[in-house]
């Protein structure tokens, strides 16, 4: 049954690199990865890179490394040549007693007075301990803005997917082919979760193609599977309902397109409302995949709660599927 | 190979019937032609039959499954030609008949095979969506028979083909029936099923009328008739008169003995005659 739920598959994945619409869908995610990178470039920007001499100072050299990312040269020569090259490296080079900031010119601002600071920080001896300052939030260190968009644009690709499966039920409805296979000996069962493959595996390759090509390659892969997947549930649903209710692909496609709204709303509500508010978003499964997601992009989520919010998305969705799949086995008939 | 017993079926459940209480028996080995008016039931039936329908009242056996609970591999078992055309049109020909053959798991026949089969050769590797109306009919009429089906079902398999494709079709099913597949055929044509059919059952408004072979039906609803064109009184006349009824033979004596006849020759009733004379009913 396996085989043949593959082959099905296949066949979808196959017609839907053929017409413009579906091939520009799966190609989605590449060019929202694209557009992040030239929206909010530089992952690492607020993590400075250092050159130091070599043997100058190894007390400094392990001070600094607890703020920046430290590479040591073997002289001042070799330091300039590492400058000199494209990305951004501050050098701090001996001169005397004292040191100096070398930049090539051309790095991003304020990095530059950043790797001063700690430089001045050192000398001054200060030490983490010292601070006065409360920390409220270490999820900074990852810009904002891309991590917000990587986020939203993996949620994107689950819709995506869920829009794929609706273009391919109204072409086997224009086509009248569901009676055909109908009467082949795979199950309606295994027929549906070979339809719903494609709406699994666009946002999986979706999301890892954003997370590769927008740098952020640490992440915990297991977690973020686990929430993609589960937030396919809603839009495979919401793929088969429309497919099946709909006549034509656009009227379909903008059905699904709908989903986008519940899922501004949590991103918005999740971003920007009081934590008083937050329950109104709790039915939306996106919420869950977001926050999910979002702390899985800040390099600080952990199991018990990836798990918790994929269960909150599966519990939802299971209430939408005991609504809607009646409807789907039947329209499939 | 099939069995049908007080089967009627109700679409909204509302106690208005498009398939009442009918019962009948399909032999192995046979071409079986369910004939009838638009909208008699014919599909009706042919769906229940085929589990594309839920059966609701009435047994039936198909191919040795009971339908009630149809198990899934009854269908390596069946084929189905459909009245419309229903293939992949984003696909080739080839790339069709090679998708659905995978999704069956008895031995199937080759792809380019079918398509010589059915003249389309050299057509296999051009969209399905390119076709004619007449081509994708053959490419489906050829699908049906992929999986090697012991039962066959078609629904109107020749209507709108143009005649040499039509017989070629006509052939491909009467070489198949010899190979011991039994033919459940659905179709309005007479001609067809005059040709094909064993036996044949006449259905109207969900009922079936009559079930027999052409040839028992025509020895007993059809009478010989006479078609004579003479000329009476300066005006060409045609007439159709029964070489049995008394009126009609008296007055085709009169005929010959006083009038100028032009033509006369004995004709055998059709199966549509038979049709109409048996249920009341014409066939459009
Ligand atoms: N999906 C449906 N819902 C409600 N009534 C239906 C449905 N399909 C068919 N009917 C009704 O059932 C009756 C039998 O229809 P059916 O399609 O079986 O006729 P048919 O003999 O196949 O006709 P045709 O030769 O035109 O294909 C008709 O009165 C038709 O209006
Ligand atoms: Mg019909």
């Amino acid at each position: 049954m396996l085989k043949k739920m593959f082959t099905i598959f296949r066949r979808d994945a196959k017609v839907n690199t053929r017409e413009f619409l579906t091939a520009y869908i799966m190609l989605a995610p590449v060019i929202f990865a694209i557009a992040i990178n030239l929206i909010a470039p530089g992952i690492n920007d607020t993590t400075v890179n250092l050159a130091l001499v070599k043997g100058d100072d190894e007390q400094m050299v392990a001070y600094l490394e607890d703020f920046a990312k430290v590479d040591v040269f073997k002289d001042v020569a070799a330091l300039e040549k590492r400058v000199g090259r494209r990305d951004d490296v501050f050098a701090i080079v001996p001169d005397g007693d004292d040191y100096y900031v070398l930049q090539q010119g051309n790095e991003v601002e304020g990095l530059e007075q950043y790797a001063t600071m700690m430089l001045t920080f050192y000398q001054e001896g200060m030490r983490i301990e010292d601070s006065t300052a409360i920390i409220h939030s270490f999820d900074r260190t990852v810009p904002p803005l891309k991590k917000l968009l990587v986020n939203i644009f993996m949620m994107f690709s689950a819709i995506m997917g869920g829009m794929l499966i609706a273009i391919n039920i109204i072409e086997e409805k224009e086509d009248r082919t569901i009676r055909a296979i109908n009467l082949t000996p795979i199950s309606r069962t295994a027929y549906i979760f070979a339809k719903s493959v494609i709406g699994i595996t666009l946002p999986l390759y979706g999301s890892v193609v954003l997370v590769v090509f927008t740098g952020f390659r640490g992440i915990d892969w297991g977690q973020m599977m686990v929430l993609i997947v589960v937030s396919t549930l809603i839009s495979i649903l919401v793929g088969f309902t429309e497919g099946l209710k709909n006549e034509t692909v656009m009227d379909a496609a903008g059905s699904v397109k709908m989903l986008f709204l519940p899922m501004a709303g949590a991103v918005a509500v999740a971003e920007m409302v009081g934590e008083k508010w937050q329950w109104v978003a709790y039915w939306v499964p996106f919420y869950w995949t977001y926050k999910g997601v979002d702390s899985v992009l800040t390099y600080n989520a952990n199991w018990g709660t990836t798990l918790l919010y994929a269960l909150f998305v599966v519990i939802i969705s299971i209430v939408a599927y005991l609504i809607l799949m009646p409807g789907i086995r039947k329209g499939l008939e | 190979m099939i069995k049908v017993n007080g089967l009627s079926h109700s679409y909204n459940k509302d106690g208005k019937y498009a398939v009442k209480d009918v019962s009948f028996e399909v032999k192995e080995g046979e071409v079986f032609g369910f004939l009838g008016p638009s909208g008699a039931g014919k599909s009706t039936t042919q769906n229940i039959l085929t589990g594309l329908l839920k059966l609701q009242e009435g047994e039936v056996t198909v191919a040795g499954y009971d339908v009630k609970h149809i198990k899934n591999e009854m269908f390596n078992r069946i084929g189905m030609s459909f009245e419309q055309s229903n293939v992949y049109s984003k696909m080739t020909a080839k790339e069709n008949l090679d998708f659905y053959r995978k999704l069956f798991d008895v031995e199937t026949k080759e792809p380019q095979f079918l398509l010589d089969l059915v003249g389309l050769g050299d057509k296999g590797n051009i969209k399905a969506g390119e076709f004619s109306k007449g081509m994708k009919h053959r490419l489906t009429f050829a699908r049906s028979m992929i999986n090697n089906p012991t039962l066959w079902f078609l629904d109107e398999p020749t209507t709108g083909l143009d005649p040499s494709i039509a017989a070629d079709i006509k052939d491909i099913i009467k070489a198949e029936n010899k190979k011991g597949v039994t033919v459940f055929l659905t179709t309005h044509n007479m001609y067809i099923a005059d040709e094909l059919c064993d036996r044949v059952a006449f259905i109207v408004d969900g009922d079936i009328k009559l079930i027999d072979s052409p040839k028992n039906l025509k020895m007993q609803y059809g009478d010989k008739l006479v078609e004579v064109e003479y000329i009476k009184d300066g005006e060409t006349i045609n007439e159709s008169l029964s070489t049995i009824e008394e009126n009609d033979k008296k007055k085709l004596q009169d005929i010959i003995g006083q009038s100028d006849i032009q033509t006369m020759h004995t004709k055998e009733a059709t199966l549509e005659e038979i049709f109409i004379k048996g249920t009341g009913r014409g066939l459009i």
